[in-house]
């Protein structure tokens, strides 16, 4: 019988020593695609907050197809002149259908207000791929579309944008080094027309994200996201909270992720500043956002697990500044 | 002015002549009340006491953000942290007793 010991923690590997490794230039990863360039910043920090209720249920009939159904109940905001928000209650219903295929990705969304939102996703070769994106409204004049082509090289990818509105856009993004990637876009709106240039930059390391992206719409956006996760001694709360503040918040213990993200926005045609900053906290049982906000304003997203395949949603927003308090919470069951 | 009044409303009388310790125009009290150094002392107690009630409007507001942005930031994160202190604990004495689950 063979006896069992209890394994003490032990290294998982020996420690390497650190080589420097030549750099391949010739054999880049391929980038990002260009709109996902702040996709770290964005998930960290732009949690989508809601008012009310909101039920989701997803139900999948086949390794592929899932039907979700989905029930909002809760106050939409009118942009109107006064300073004060009109807010309205509403409630509606929303069936959506999705096939997901490694090479094809249909998505359809109806709502009980009759929207209609659909998306697909065909990567017809290894390198091609094409995206379509549709949203029909009842009222005339307002549903548009948009087909993406994408082409992805070794180490580039471009892409051409199609609207409707003879909205044309084309973008380009190349990997120059294996941590930093530049690329650029141009577009032209031929229902406004209006064209515009702009330029993006990222640089990524394991434990950090930095993206830059300027555009000749005005728009300067600087972003900084920041992974924490190591082991650590154990988590003593009492005292990490009389002590160390900094053991409390920064210092995760096992299987934890944590990412800080900062971001700046600053358009300088309309000399607008935002500076926002928050926290990513990835645990076992839970997922928490916050952030806090230049404009006075503080929000936060907590996803639990209360269950396997059960999550409860809390959404918090105050705006001190227009002092507008938003509240909401919710349950999404399904996979 | 206390002299002015509304249409149907009530005012404050007149000041009256000062009952004055020995007569004449100008008695001890009434000079002493219009004096520089009670009138200096009396704009001073004004000023201190509007500055103290700004004060303590604007740390009243400070309070209450600082409050309300730590209970929607930071509670929620403690609360978590917790929870999942907890769930290491139990898996630390679960492996202690049962031996380390199989690879």
């Amino acid at each position: 019988m063979a006896s069992t010991t209890v394994k003490t923690e032990q290294h998982d590997q020996p420690p390497k020593e650190k080589v420097v490794e030549k750099v391949d230039y010739l054999n880049l990863p391929c980038p990002i695609p260009y709109e996902e360039i702040h996709r770290e910043a964005l998930m960290s920090l732009k949690p989508d907050v809601f008012e009310g209720f909101r039920f989701e249920f997803n139900k999948g009939l086949s390794p592929q197809f899932a039907l979700t159904h989905s029930v909002s109940m809760g106050v939409t905001e009118i942009p109107s002149q006064s300073p004060e928000t009109i807010k309205i209650p509403t409630a509606q219903y929303e069936f959506g259908a999705n096939f997901m295929d490694p090479k094809l990705m249909l998505l359809g969304r109806v709502l009980t207000d009759g929207r209609l939102n659909a998306r697909v996703k065909w990567d017809f070769t290894d390198n091609f791929s094409l995206k379509a994106n549709a949203l029909l409204v009842n009222e005339p004049h307002m549903s548009h579309g948009m087909f993406n082509f994408d082409y992805k090289g070794t180490d580039y990818r471009a892409q051409f944008q199609m609207g409707n509105g003879a909205l044309f856009g084309a973008n380009y993004i190349q990997s120059v080094s294996p941590h930093l990637s530049l690329g650029g876009e141009v577009f032209w709106a031929g229902q406004h027309r209006k064209s515009g240039i702009g330029y993006a930059a990222r640089y990524n390391t394991d434990k950090m994200v930095a993206t830059g992206q300027v555009a000749s719409t005005g728009m300067v956006a600087l972003g900084y996201v920041h992974k924490v996760s190591e082991k650590v001694k154990k988590f003593d709360f009492v005292h990490c909270l009389v002590w160390d503040l900094y053991d409390e918040f920064l210092r995760p213990f096992f299987k934890l992720q944590v990412s800080l993200a900062s971001d700046f926005m600053y358009n300088y045609m309309s000399r607008d500043v935002t500076a926002s900053a928050g926290y990513d906290y990835i645990l076992r049982q839970a997922r928490l956002r916050g952030k806090i906000d230049s404009n006075g304003c503080v929000s936060a997203f907590l996803e639990e697990r209360l269950n396997m395949g059960l999550n409860f949603i809390l959404s918090a927003e105050l705006d001190h500044s227009k002092k507008d308090y938003k509240f909401g919470f919710g349950l999404t069951v399904g996979q | 002015m206390a002299s002015q009044s509304r249409k149907g409303g009530v005012s404050l009388p007149d000041r009256r002549n000062p009952k004055s310790g020995g007569g004449g125009a100008a008695s001890i009290i009434s000079r002493i009340s219009q004096s520089e150094i009670v009138s200096r002392g009396r704009q001073a107690a004004c000023d201190g006491a509007y500055v103290a009630k700004k004060l303590l409007k604007s740390t009243g507001k400070a309070a209450w953000i600082a409050g309300t942005t730590f209970l929607v930031l930071v509670v929620p994160l403690i609360i978590e942290m917790d929870r999942e202190q907890q769930l290491n604990d139990l898996e630390l004495q679960q492996a202690t007793l049962l031996g380390a689950p199989p690879k």
